[in-house]
């Protein structure tokens, strides 16, 4: 066997894939050749050199680095109800989206002034973004920064026997909507927002929910505002009742 | 100004995945695996994390070896674990979970490579950044002195330097090989080419590799 050949094989010589009668002619090649010998070794060397890298980690978590991207994703159709964990607890909103804020209230303000008893119920969009604007937060838990649900955070109950789903889903027809709630310390509803949906189609809807009463979640046995997701649909409801 | 709205909308961080994980869970087997994809399709967010969890460590060592830039491959493990996201829905199974997030993981740093190239031609490629992440991520065994540590460093930083001489499809290859163990058909399946393929282009891998070490560090015989 040529050298050429022998070293044209060297790779599947390497993994066992060559022909027995092969292997052999390789074998006693390289016994003999002291070039194909030292090129034998060398790519051992190589290889196991490559093998012998150490594992790269990253130093910070993937699965947090791209959670913020997943957030966005996550808010399609077919979406369930989703909760963001405590560690996420943290002002939402940053300066380059104060512009979109402002254009969420504005079209939230059609489906405001769509309803008479505005002045006296939660606004259905009232994330203030001045607070975290100036670099004031409001205490942890109050209806100005709510918590999340998470393992020590419960989701706000609805009271037994609440009428509100089947008045809700009444002409409700296949439409869904995917809000988020803001239910306060005092079990009523301190926020509603559209994240997705028609909000014209949404606004009966909405105002329901801003009436609804819950049993406000308790940290240490202190109620605490909590913010939580909702996914509603005409067909099937997936609210927090549990 | 609807449009614009809407896509502005889409950054506000919102519902999240809770990426919580036991160490020691594992999806080794098949079944736990389809479970797992099945409950990431059902819109479990708990799902999607404990995947991400369970395989950043492998597509950030691949991304990381393949690019020789530890932050360009902190961007494409994010941006491969979104795109399994994404194409979740149209993973048939035929592969498993790993060598279909491989594919994805080549495939990305062939688009960063491209993209590198076209906008930072001159940049020498950080392997000092590369190496100092890698001592600070892996513990050096209680015994070894400084001087086996600066040693083990340096060798790294060769094989590293060795390596991104090669071609990006070399590469590819023999890390998915020497490193990550795959089988021929794996490789094939990761790289979408023949086995034949995979074959050929790993003796040009490795006779690239052998010679690369050889010139950076003169003929030793
Ligand atoms: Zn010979």
């Amino acid at each position: 066997m040529k050298c050429r050949t022998v070293r044209s094989h060297l790779s599947s010589y390497r993994d066992g894939e060559l022909p027995a009668e092969t292997t052999r002619e390789v074998s006693m090649h390289i016994g003999s050749c002291a070039e194909c010998g030292r090129r034998l070794r060398e790519y051992d060397s190589a290889l196991g050199r490559l093998q012998a890298l150490p594992r790269l980690a990253c130093e910070e978590s993937i699965a947090a680095r791209i959670h913020t991207h997943l957030e966005v994703e996550m808010r399609g159709p077919g979406l369930t109800l989703l909760f963001r964990p405590a560690w996420s607890a943290r002002p939402l909103f940053l300066p380059s989206l104060v512009p979109a804020v402002m254009v969420l209230l504005i079209v939230m303000g059609a489906v405001i002034s769509l309803d008479r008893e505005a002045d006296r119920l939660p606004p259905v969009y009232v994330r203030n973004t001045g607070q975290q604007w100036y670099g004031r937060v409001p205490p942890s838990g109050t209806e100005g920064n709510p918590l999340f649900p998470s393992a020590t955070v419960s989701l706000p109950r609805t009271r037994q026997g609440d009428p509100f789903w089947s008045q809700a889903l009444a002409g409700m027809g296949q439409r869904s909507f995917f809000i988020e709630m803001v239910v306060g310390r005092d079990g009523r509803v301190s926020a509603v927002t559209l994240l997705d949906g028609d909000s014209f189609q949404a606004a009966p809807i909405l105002d329901m929910l801003r009436h609804q009463r819950f049993e406000p979640s308790r940290v240490r046995g202190e109620p605490v505002a909590v913010s939580f997701y909702r996914l509603i649909s005409g067909t099937e409801v997936r609210a927090p009742t549990t | 100004m609807v449009s614009k709205a809407m896509s502005t909308r889409t950054e506000v961080a919102m519902a999240s995945v809770d990426v919580a994980l036991p160490a020691s869970e594992s999806i080794a087997a098949p079944t736990a695996e389809r479970g797992l994809v099945e409950e990431c399709r059902r819109g479990d967010p708990n799902a999607f994390s404990r995947l991400v969890a369970l395989h950043e460590g492998l597509v950030y060592n691949l991304a990381a070896r393949m690019l020789g830039d530890p932050e360009e491959a902190k961007d494409v493990s994010q941006d491969v674990f979104l795109q399994v996201y994404r194409m979740l829905p149209r993973f048939e199974g035929r592969s498993s979970l790993k060598t279909w997030i491989y594919r994805i993981v080549v495939n990305q740093c062939r688009n960063r490579q491209r993209w590198w190239r076209r906008r930072r031609r001159d940049k020498a490629l950080p392997l000092e950044e590369l190496t100092a992440s890698e001592s600070v991520q892996l513990a050096a065994p209680p015994a070894e002195g400084p001087e086996q540590k600066v040693a083990r460093r340096e060798e790294s930083r060769r094989v590293q330097g060795a390596l991104l001489k090669l071609s990006l499809d070399h590469r590819a290859v023999l890390l998915l090989r020497e490193v990550e163990e795959l089988s021929g058909a794996e490789i094939a399946e990761a790289l979408g080419v023949a086995e034949g393929t995979v074959k050929s282009r790993l003796a040009r891998a490795r006779d690239a590799l052998r010679q690369a070490l050889v010139a950076r560090e003169g003929n030793p015989s």
